[in-house]
């Protein structure tokens, strides 16, 4: 018997709301210690150069400065997984984001001014810029830290493979080959990048507030870093305004904050502007992807093979492993009976990329939705029909040997093309495009001119009413596009332990603490417990505190990542609390004289059943407290997936259950000004289970938001290694009236592993969309898109060319 | 950044002000939109902000009837532009401007003198007040206030003919002729919906009389020269023609005069060919519901 839920699947408001709307959150920026310095950090004025000198002693005499910090002053071993990263550089720079030397000062004023006192001697050296010609035989060595074994400047190189690819490609009626680019796009979290180290010399004890989403593998990084004991280390996360994966790794102002205090005696917190945040926080990777693809004449898919180059940058962070997530797209999005794959991290001079939600998804999905549409032109098939035909199932175990034992991929296709109207609206071969288009009509509705919309402005915005001319109907072209995704979906095992701990504390007045392992940035995972613990234990929510903050408290969890929180440190929960209603169980059957079937968990109460007997569950915890034997009403639970360690050739069940979605997206293109415009956003995604659908909307949306700046307007601009759009001003960023209609459909497979059914949400939502999105272009004026972001001013490039 | 501010009340005390600071360095500040970004950019050094937030004077503050036109106070916000309905009215080219400029918090603070003053070629609504051959109206120190037209305010990138011993005090729009019928709107190109500097940007304002024939015509364009551009030739084009009966080739013509006033910079918001090839096409637009 399926019991009835209380508040899983009904919206619940996220347990920070109020205090993050009214302003009385801490973050990281806000926290004040006691005697507390600011700290500051001199980085290289070039990308590329000799050291030839570092003078600090005009700094070091501005009153109110108490340290600074070179590469000679400090012991400290390499960060980064492939150790090749310095915390402070000596000797030579190798990207404009080089920390060179930091100063701690009383005031933040007074830091920055220290720096611009600081006399450094650059000797500039010529850099290399692009990945391919790093990998030329006589470019020099860029990163002298590199692993030894892998071929020049090649920071991590991937190999996959499965199936025969060469009797697939022999039974391919047709093969598609392209070249894609992506380009680097950042997180723009709101609250910028902030660290306070409070270091007690006394204690040989570092407290580090941090906005880490990984605060264990913090924590060892950290120790490994400042060759420290890690358990003479204690990270606390004040609340984090905004991680989207860019808080994966340790970066170097996090030691130096660290290694300043210890200096100083005192704590310092080093905290970026938004200058600094563009020009210091890491990236997406930007990658070359060429990838041929093939179909039988039924359209039956028959092979992909793919070759890509990563522009590391000149140092190695995580983001180096987004292959990893790459090649389950390439092997297992769609039925595919052969696969070959590689992929290179090229360390360049370049500002170095880092891991961001999607982690490489979002440009594997791209090359693999792109070349479809395009497969289906060339056999003069329907786009839908082509992707229907391929798509995942249940019960399927991909060449990578992925497990799908729930999948809601052809659900969630059929769901956005039936709801999008995609039959009726698109350009079914995409060879009669231009003869359609005419028939296609613009809006005519609103009135404002070059494809502004201003949404969300609208009262104020009267100009609508007040231009006078038409809208025609040459001008504006319409064009609707489908993509969809694969994404682990329950954790992925890529560290010893993908577990989470948990421990539940009911106190004997009713209230009860969930002591997690897991981290809250601002995805809304604790509010996700709490009515995970609320439905079992019949406890209100106002009643229930989540603490997940501290490593000294909570037990441990590899972080924030894969979309596994939900997943993850749900079912840790659901053990955790199960322990505890036993023992709760036990008291309340003696105490209403029944047996534990019967009992039910309602309104702060245990219920009996069958004689309607109830008692407070208070009550029951103060007997549990107060009488012989005298027990606490606290449980611990470990929870691991039973997901499997891929082997050398990165096959095996990485993850716990996998996520699938679609998106349908309509847009209309100013063929004036080339401006596209999107309208109308279909998401259907399979969710497993609908826990909140309030935070669910949240993800969906934020996701959906980022997948649209990531297709249309958002790129980081490096030029010789220069960053030369730091600020919001032109970083394009959407703003909220770009934001189109965002229908969501949630698919709910009931997931055999997750919580209540459910699996990872998080990162899916802005998978599709930048295909879905190039996919409309292409579908509504003819023009093929093989590079994001599709700026107005190629659109308008594009349709000049096809003209002449 | 670091500055002194004083701030005057009335017209006496910012005179005086403006007067003691002749051999120092002063800046004007009113919504401080772009002065302070500017600011933080410069090295400390000794400036005081003379506070215009504060003034009470109308002929600063306020947005008033004249015989010939409208005068608008170089302190009224944008927002307030939006607000007005005879402005919207008579002048739907400036209405159109202001409510296109960043976004609704911004026009909150963002003044009309702060837009003109600041002489960026992307301003928004000195573009429309260039359409709309507005008057610019200077007072000196010693009290006397000079007028000059707005196509003369502006003498370079981000460069404003105000002396030292000047401020710009208000804006005149002139009157439209009686019963014309309108054609005045703004369009502004640009990837983002709000918070959108112009990539190029159009205002027209054309009169017609009760036959049709263009009696009167002012378009000007933005961020496609050093400054803002009053595009005579194609003002003048326009004048005797039924703005109705402009079809596609006319339109084109119209269009390309407009393109002689350009003189475009390539920059990481878009290349000099985009600017141009964008602004042909809206410059056409604009006699499309014919
Ligand atoms: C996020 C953002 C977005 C923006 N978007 C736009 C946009 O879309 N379109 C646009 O046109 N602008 C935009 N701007 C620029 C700015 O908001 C406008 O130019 C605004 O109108 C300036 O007005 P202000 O009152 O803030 O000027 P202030 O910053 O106070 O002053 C600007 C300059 O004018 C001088 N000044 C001010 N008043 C006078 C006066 N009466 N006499 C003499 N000198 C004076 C000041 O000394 C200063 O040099 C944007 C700015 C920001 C920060």
């Amino acid at each position: 018997m399926k019991k009835e839920l209380k508040i899983i699947g009904k919206p619940t408001p996220k347990l920070d709301a109020r205090i993050k709307v009214s302003g009385e959150a801490v973050y990281g920026n806000d926290i004040t210690l006691p005697n507390m310095l600011h700290g500051a950090i001199l980085r290289t004025k070039y990308p590329v150069a000799k050291i030839e000198s570092i003078d600090v002693s005009k700094a070091a005499q501005l009153p109110g400065v108490v340290c600074i910090i070179t590469a000679d002053d400090v012991d400290t071993n390499n960060i980064s997984y492939l150790n090749d990263h310095p915390v402070l550089k000596k000797g030579e720079v190798n990207c404009i984001r080089d920390e060179i030397a930091a100063v701690a000062a009383e005031t933040r004023e007074i830091a920055q001014k220290a720096l611009t006192l600081i006399d450094v001697k650059y000797k500039v050296k010529e850099g290399i810029f692009d990945p391919f010609e790093a990998l030329k035989e006589d470019a020099p060595i860029i990163n002298k830290f590199a692993p030894a074994n892998n071929d020049k400047n090649i920071a991590h190189p991937f190999h996959y493979e499965h199936g025969n690819l060469q009797e697939q490609k022999d039974r391919s009626a047709c093969i598609v080959k392209k070249r894609y680019n992506l380009p680097r796009v950042t997180h723009c979290c709101m609250g910028t990048c902030a660290v306070t180290a409070d270091y007690s010399k006394m204690e040989n004890r570092l407290t580090l507030y941090s906005q880490t989403q990984m605060p264990f593998l913090y924590q060892r990084d950290m120790a490994y870093t400042l060759k420290m004991e890690p358990s003479r280390i204690r990270i606390i996360q004040p609340i984090i305004g905004g991680g989207f994966g860019s808080k994966l790794d340790m970066y170097p102002y996090e030691p130096i904050c660290a290694l300043l205090a210890m200096k100083a005696g005192q704590p310092v917190q080093i905290a970026y502007d938004r200058e600094e945040e563009f020009l210091a926080s890491p990236t997406r990777q930007t990658m070359v992807i060429d990838i041929s693809s093939g179909a039988d004449k039924n359209g039956k898919f028959t092979f992909r093979e793919v070759k890509i180059i990563m522009d590391n940058g000149a140092y190695t962070s995580w983001g180096a492993t987004t292959p990893f997530v790459m090649m389950q797209t390439f092997s297992s999005l769609y039925q595919l009976p052969a696969c070959l794959f590689e992929a290179y991290a090229v360390y360049t001079n370049n500002p170095y990329a880092g891991s961001f939600r999607g982690y490489g998804n979002p440009q594997a999905t791209f090359a693999v939705e792109r070349s479809i549409d395009l497969l289906a032109e060339e056999l003069g098939m329907d786009k839908a029909e082509i992707r229907l035909l391929n798509a995942n199932f249940k019960g399927e175990i991909t060449g990578q040997r992925l497990e799908f034992i729930s999948c809601g991929h052809r659900d969630a296709l059929e769901m956005v093309i039936d709801k999008s109207g995609f039959d009726g609206k698109h350009c079914s071969t995409g060879v009669s495009q231009a003869t359609q288009q005419n028939m296609k009509n613009s809006r005519s509705d609103t009135l404002v001119a070059c494809g502004m919309s201003l949404k969300y402005e609208s009262s104020s915005d009267k100009s609508v009413a007040s231009t006078i001319f038409q809208r025609n109907s040459e001008r504006y072209k319409r064009g609707i596009g489908l993509a969809s995704m694969v994404h682990v979906g329950g954790g992925a095992k890529i560290y010893p332990s993908d577990g989470c701990g948990t421990t539940v504390k009911l106190d004997n007045f009713g209230y009860l603490t969930i002591i997690t392992g897991s981290s809250e940035i601002g995805q809304g995972s604790e509010t996700v417990l709490g009515m995970i613990a609320s439905e079992e234990l019949g406890i209100d929510m106002k009643n229930i505190r989540v603490i997940n903050t501290d490593t000294d408290v909570k037990p441990w969890d590899v972080g924030v990542h894969a979309s596994r929180t939900s997943f993850v440190a749900g079912n840790s929960l659901l053990g955790a609390v199960k322990k505890l209603k036993n023992k709760l169980s036990s008291k309340a059957v003696q105490l209403l004289e029944t047996d534990i079937e019967d009992l039910e968990y309602e309104n702060g109460l245990i219920k009996s059943r069958k004689t309607g007997e109830s008692i407070k569950t208070d009550k029951v915890v103060r007997e549990i407290h107060f009488r012989e034997p005298n027990e606490l009403c606290e449980e611990s639970y470990y929870y691991e997936p039973d997901s499997k360690f891929q082997d050398k050739g990165f096959k095996g069940n990485v993850s716990g259950t996998y996520a699938f979605a679609a998106q349908a997206i309509e847009v209309e293109v100013d063929t004036y000004t080339g401006n596209v415009r999107v309208l109308d956003v279909h998401v259907a995604q399979d969710v497993g289970k609908v826990l909140n659908p309030l935070g669910l909307e949240g993800q969906i949306e934020g996701g959906v938001v980022t997948g649209m700046g990531y297709a249309l307007t958002e790129e980081l601009i490096i030029e010789k290694g220069m960053v030369l759009n730091p600020s919001f001003h032109d970083y394009k960023l959407p703003t909220a009236g770009d934001v189109p209609d965002i229908h969501f459909y949630p698919i709910e497979t009931n997931d055999p592993k997750g919580p209540y059914g459910a699996k990872g949400v998080g990162e899916a939502p802005l998978i599709p969309t930048a295909p879905a999105i190039a996919n409309a272009v292409s579908d509504a004026i003819g023009i093929k898109i093989d590079d994001l972001p599709i700026t107005p001013e190629k659109v308008l490039k594009a349709l000049k060319e096809r003209i002449v | 950044m670091n500055f002194n501010i004083t701030t005057p009340e009335t017209t006496q005390e910012l005179l005086a002000q403006i007067s003691k600071h002749q051999e120092n360095n002063f800046r004007f500040g009113a919504g401080y939109t772009d002065l302070l970004l500017e600011l933080k950019k410069q090295p400390d050094e000794d400036l005081t902000v003379i506070n215009l937030a504060q003034l009470n004077d109308e002929h600063f503050t306020s947005i008033s009837e004249l015989d010939d036109g409208i005068r608008v106070g170089t302190l009224v916000t944008a927002n307030r532009i939006t607000y007005n309905e005879v402005l919207e009215k008579r002048y739907p080219v400036l209405y159109e401007a202001a409510s296109k400029l960043a976004s609704r918090q911004i026009r909150q603070v963002a003044t009309i003198g702060g837009n003109l003053c600041t002489a960026s070629p992307a301003g928004d609504i000195a573009c429309a007040l260039v359409a709309l051959e507005a008057r610019c109206e200077m007072l000196k120190t010693d009290g006397t206030v000079i007028v000059v037209p707005i196509d003369d305010f502006f003498v370079g990138v981000k460069k404003n003919c105000l002396l030292k011993n000047e401020i710009l005090r208000s804006i005149i729009i002139p009157s439209n002729s009686e019963n014309s019928k309108l054609y005045s709107g703004f369009i502004k190109v640009g990837t983002r919906c709000s918070m959108e500097i112009a990539v190029v940007s159009l205002a027209y304002h054309i009169q017609s009389d009760e036959n049709g024939k263009i009696t009167k015509a002012g378009v000007a364009i933005g961020s496609v020269a050093p400054t803002i551009k009053f595009a005579k030739s194609a003002s003048e084009y326009l004048i005797g023609r039924s703005y109705t009966s402009i079809g596609t080739s006319k339109a084109e013509e119209f269009a390309t005069k407009v393109l002689e006033y350009t003189l475009p910079i390539s920059d990481i918001r878009a290349s000099a060919w985009y600017r141009k090839e964008a602004l042909f096409n809206i410059s056409k637009s604009i006699f499309e519901s014919n």
